[in-house]
């Protein structure tokens, strides 16, 4: 769905908020787009902006010592996108952030972020719930990780995220589950009639 | 050496059936550029939305005796995107390194734009690949599609890159003849066209086109 205004789509993802905070917390927000494959944050620089995407598929990545690539998470819309660890911290970002597809964002400085929250303490908390679903989040993952087989982690990621599948290159997908292009490709041909 | 031009048979003495017009085009860069991104992103979404989703068996269908498969087809344009890509990417990063700065518009050269026409998918010329970009009877789909993806991603980042510099003075030495250079303009105009042109090709195998 393509929102005109922040404000509209923050209030799809917080529909209770006051309008006088939707409308300030709208007002930091701009539109931004971006062609596919944009590196739009890398390691070591402080993420400068939080995310809400409106078109496209990105992806945050962590690039081992072994120079290889580790997808840390996939985003699309409706959803908060970016380094937000090192956005909240204001610390440097360990991995990198692009765009996998031509991506259309909104999105706001820190400073512009971190005066409407200071006025309006209210986001502060809508913010602590988004972060604990963020952190359950990457929880589940962990346990996916870990405790799943690449077969089953490859079932999670089709029942949660099967348009992937259409947008983007199986490889980020494979990637993403840890396995290589082939063993990918023999999962996929399973559950395809 | 990997990959070279169709159109040994330009040295061959081909005969002209059918002739290709030479034009010699000026051309604003940036749209230049802006067209040729478009051409490969066309293909890349077509790979990704509908090739990799594809059982692999349909990428090995042959349509009849003699004629290549889509894996052959893209096998045929991975062997030139691995001299071309790292060719093109050092060509850029040693002219930003020089201060190469962009030019308003680009004039193909004569050679350039006669390859870049003979290339074309409707071009009614019939070439024939040289021995050597001339893919294995055999080739693994998963993989061969995989590395066509990732080269269309790359094709589509140098494209961006070359906005910096000039692309009539910046030239990539062709596959075969090192000593002919090619413009950087004409050299995107080939390859792109060369692409589309077995693209189609790929399609028609797999009854997509």
């Amino acid at each position: 769905m393509l929102y005109t205004n922040p404000q509209d789509y923050l209030s799809q993802i917080w529909p209770d908020l006051p309008t006088e905070v939707l409308a300030d917390l709208g007002a930091v927000f701009h539109k931004h787009t971006a062609k596919r494959k944009t590196l739009l944050t890398t390691e070591g620089e402080v993420e400068k902006y939080l995310y809400l995407v409106l078109e496209g598929v990105q992806r945050a990545y962590a690039i081992g010592a072994d120079g290889k690539e580790a997808t840390l998470v996939f985003t699309y819309a409706p959803s908060f996108s970016g380094v937000a660890d090192s956005f909240l911290l204001q610390r440097p970002s360990r991995y990198w952030f692009e765009t996998l597809t031509p991506s259309v964002f909104f999105r706001t400085s820190f400073a512009d972020f971190d005066s409407v929250l200071q006025k309006h303490p209210l986001l502060e908390r809508k913010l602590r719930i988004a972060l604990s679903e963020t952190l359950e989040g990457v929880l589940v993952r962990q346990i996916e990780l870990q405790s799943f087989t690449a077969e089953q982690r490859f079932r999670v990621l089709m029942a949660r995220s099967p348009h992937l599948l259409q947008l983007v290159p199986h490889k980020y997908i494979a990637n993403y589950l840890g396995m290589d292009a082939t063993n990918f490709s023999k999962l996929l041909g399973q559950i395809r009639i | 050496m990997i990959g070279a031009l169709h159109n040994l048979g330009f040295y061959q003495g081909f005969s002209c059936d059918s002739p290709v017009v030479l034009q010699k085009k000026s051309m604003e860069a940036n749209l230049l550029l802006d067209q040729y991104y478009q051409q490969t992103e066309a293909i890349l979404d077509k790979a990704v939305k509908e090739w990799q989703n594809l059982a692999p068996e349909k990428l090995l269908v042959t349509p009849q005796p003699g004629a290549w498969n889509a894996a052959q087809c893209m096998a045929h344009l991975n062997s030139y995107g691995n001299y071309y890509l790292p060719a093109i990417e050092k060509a850029i990063e040693e002219a930003q390194a020089r201060g190469s700065k962009a030019d308003k518009d680009f004039r193909s050269g004569w050679l350039g734009a006669y390859f870049t026409k003979l290339m074309l998918p409707d071009s009614k010329t019939k070439m024939k690949s040289p021995a050597n970009a001339i893919p294995p009877a055999v080739v693994e789909p998963v993989e061969t599609l995989a590395q066509f993806i990732d080269q269309q991603e790359r094709m589509l980042k140098l494209i961006e890159k070359a906005r910096s510099v000039n692309l009539n003075k910046v030239r990539i030495p062709i596959s075969i003849l090192p000593w002919l250079r090619l413009k950087l303009g004409d050299t995107f105009g080939f390859y792109t066209a060369h692409h589309r042109r077995h693209v189609l090709q790929a399609e028609r195998a797999m009854g997509r086109a």
